[in-house]
């Protein structure tokens, strides 16, 4: 089955879901104007997994998400990091409005209790967002993350390394993410329910404090 | 008082074992110099074996039958853990004495006093329905009887009358035509009285005491007595423990995960009949697998609330001893728990939408846990330090308030500072000094960067003031 057909019979499904199944999907606004523009939906929308993929760390990979996750801990949801790949550093998660108190740290070790425990938290209704560091995942693995998230209305971010973009993935959004030399995110839009692949978008108002100061040092 | 009586024929064997095999099983004792079977599997019924038969026959019948010695130890312990179990529909519950002899052995009791809670349960019926659907759960094969007295109760349960007798003169019409041997007297007496013709309990009470208690001793008019109601029955009743502790000793050894879940299952529906007796739940117990040359393996069972459903609980327990290396097979398994506290579901409004969440939390959270291990899952905290390393710690959820006023900090921080080879000086902003940790040995003097890489990464870097080496301590992602 190619990609396509097997992208049209999922929406399909999801048509006849929806005409059965209560509430419309949650929309997360992602900070930035010309990022919702694309997305499906106008933001982060709950029940999607969203593949991100950085091509380096420290680029604003984390940044990107930081006002929809302290929007969903502010409004009593949980947020779970599953294997990040350095500690979450607590006083920089507070200064971005975090809400310490609905977030998770699971640190799983290997690849099926990585994938195992996202699909754990993104079942569980109380989590808004899961974000997930899998050391490998396959088309089934993310399609199972898709039902998961579908049954517990939550997003599901899925970090993989930047030569997945070359691959197909069955994720409704798949984001490539670069920065230039003074710092500016941008993100490639490898696949976008709903908006053309290949666009790049500069990403800005999503700075913290430490990129302001930085450019303003420069 | 009215008194169900609950009596365990199959106790022998059941105590034992859980599973009802497919193959033939039986128990024996030795009787002076005599093996004979005190009861068997449905397996063993089947082709013809039955209690009190000589053993030498039954093995003449099937010489690979599967025969278990009988054990009292164990018997009692199941005892025990039923009397527990069964307060949750009784706060008085009386332990049956456990007969060592052949004719005795299948006339294990427990008796509940359910007349004052007959209202509580809404009925004699509903009552009885949530007791034998409980019951049914605990795989125990049972016999049940209604009365007003102790043995009446336990004579029309060994005898399989269903019928709910509430009156004494209602008893003593019911038992009349009743075989004497099914009375709880020694088989001595009953060989006597059949022997003479006093074949029915109704020929046995026309007759006059004196001359009964001259034949027989007074031991047998005492225990009419008790029977009819002519005279009181005080016994000790049984008293819930302060703590829960139940073992269940096996067979044989028992090699497999899966084959210990039977026997676990069990003890953990009977742990949650002591929960709802006690109305309370728990966040914590023990269990302990009891090998026959090493040291007991241990598994403690958390929860993140407290709770009293043995379904999550079998959840949680199987997700640990899948995750378990068991040293060597297990003869026995016990389960403990010292402190209780009452479930949260259960004492809040059950309507309200938050409380579904968090237990849902609290579930979720637990599965994980049982699978990764208690320091896998937690949150994180900031703490008011300079140093960056000590700015932050794992955090349970109660205790995360948010702490004084923060610098800018990255968003990753590395587990250690990783040292750095500068090739050439980057640009570096944002300089920031921290200097701390004199006090305690952690001392610390550095001057804080932002580094730029050619892909556009913002690297967090120091110089250590002490001996001019670089670190990367973090990345502003």
């Amino acid at each position: 089955m190619s990609a396509s057909r097997a992208e049209t019979l999922e929406q399909l499904a999801r048509l006849c879901r929806n005409g059965r199944e209560g509430p419309p999907p949650r929309v997360e606004p992602s900070g930035s104007a010309s990022l919702d523009a694309v997305l499906p939906g106008g933001g982060w929308q709950s029940g999607t997994i969203v593949e991100l993929m950085p091509v380096s760390d420290g680029i604003g990979e984390l940044r990107l998400l930081m006002p929809a996750l302290a929007k969903i801990t502010q409004s009593e949801r949980h947020v779970a990091m599953i294997a990040p790949p350095y500690i979450p550093f607590a006083p920089a998660l507070l200064r971005h409005g975090l809400r310490l108190e609905h977030f998770w740290i699971i640190r799983a070790q290997s690849a099926a209790d990585i994938l195992w425990s996202a699909e754990q938290t993104l079942r569980c209704k109380s989590f808004g967002a899961v974000l997930a560091w899998p050391s490998a995942i396959r088309d089934r693995e993310v399609r199972r993350l898709q039902l998961a998230a579908e049954a517990g209305s939550s997003i599901g971010f899925v970090y993989r390394p930047p030569s997945a973009a070359h691959e197909s993935s069955p994720a409704a959004v798949r984001l490539r993410l670069q920065a230039d030399a003074v710092g500016q995110l941008n993100v490639d839009i490898v696949k976008c329910r709903g908006a053309r692949a290949g666009m790049s978008l500069a990403v800005g108002g999503l700075e913290s404090a430490g990129r302001q100061r930085l450019t303003a040092n420069t | 008082m009215l008194w169900l009586c609950i009596t365990l024929p199959q106790l022998p064997l059941e105590a034992l074992q859980c599973e009802q095999g497919e193959r033939p099983t039986l128990v024996t004792v030795l009787e002076g110099n005599v093996r004979s079977v005190v009861c068997c599997n449905p397996a063993a019924g089947r082709i013809g074996l039955q209690p009190a038969m000589n053993f030498t026959t039954a093995l003449a019948i099937l010489p690979e039958v599967i025969a278990m010695e009988r054990r009292l130890t164990a018997e009692q312990a199941a005892l025990e853990r039923l009397a527990t179990w069964a307060y949750q529909f009784s706060g008085t519950v009386i332990l049956g004495e456990l007969f060592a002899d052949l004719q005795r052995a299948r006339t294990t009791a427990l008796w509940l006093e359910i007349g004052a809670s007959l209202r509580l349960f809404g009925g004699f019926r509903k009552l009885i329905e949530q007791l034998e659907a409980e019951l049914g759960k605990l795989s125990y094969s049972y016999q049940l009887g209604i009365a007003p007295t102790l043995e009446g109760a336990a004579l029309l349960a060994r005898t399989g009358v269903r019928v709910a007798i509430t009156t004494a003169a209602a008893l003593r019409a019911r038992i009349e035509n009743i075989s004497v041997h099914w009375l709880n007297l020694d088989p001595w007496i009953t060989q006597q009285l059949q022997s003479v013709g006093v074949r029915t309990v109704g020929l046995l009470l026309a007759l006059p005491r004196d001359g009964v208690a001259k034949r027989f001793g007074p031991e047998v008019c005492n225990y009419l007595d008790r029977l009819t109601g002519a005279a009181p029955d005080p016994r000790p009743t049984y008293r819930l423990p302060p703590k829960y502790h139940a073992r269940f000793e096996f067979d044989a050894e028992i090699h497999s995960t899966e084959a210990l879940l039977f026997p676990l299952r069990r003890m953990l529906r009977e742990f949650v009949g002591f929960l709802r007796a006690r109305d309370t739940g728990v966040q914590k117990f023990t269990l302990r697998f009891v090998h026959r040359d090493t040291v007991a393996t241990v598994i403690h069972v958390g929860l993140s609330m407290p709770d009293r459903s043995s379904e999550r609980f079998l959840t949680l327990a199987r997700e640990r001893l899948e995750h378990t290396e068991l040293p060597s097979a297990s003869v026995a398994l016990e389960l403990s728990a010292e402190t209780f506290a009452m479930p949260t579901g259960l004492n809040v409004d059950m309507l309200s939408g938050a409380t579904e969440h968090g237990e849902e939390l609290g579930h979720t959270l637990d599965r994980i846990v049982a699978r990764l291990g208690e320091n896998q899952v937690h949150g994180v905290k900031a703490v008011a330090e300079h140093r960056p390393e000590h700015s932050w710690t794992t955090a349970a959820a109660e205790d995360r308030r948010p702490p004084l006023d923060f610098p800018d900090r990255p968003l990753w921080l590395l587990p250690e500072p990783k040292p750095l080879q500068l090739s050439g000086m980057p640009a570096l902003t944002g300089a920031e000094r921290i200097e701390s940790g004199w006090w305690d040995g952690g001392d610390v003097r550095r001057d804080y960067f932002i580094a730029r890489t050619q892909q556009g990464a913002a690297l967090w870097i120091f110089k250590d003031l002490r001996d001019g080496s670089w670190h990367l301590h973090g990345f502003w992602s």
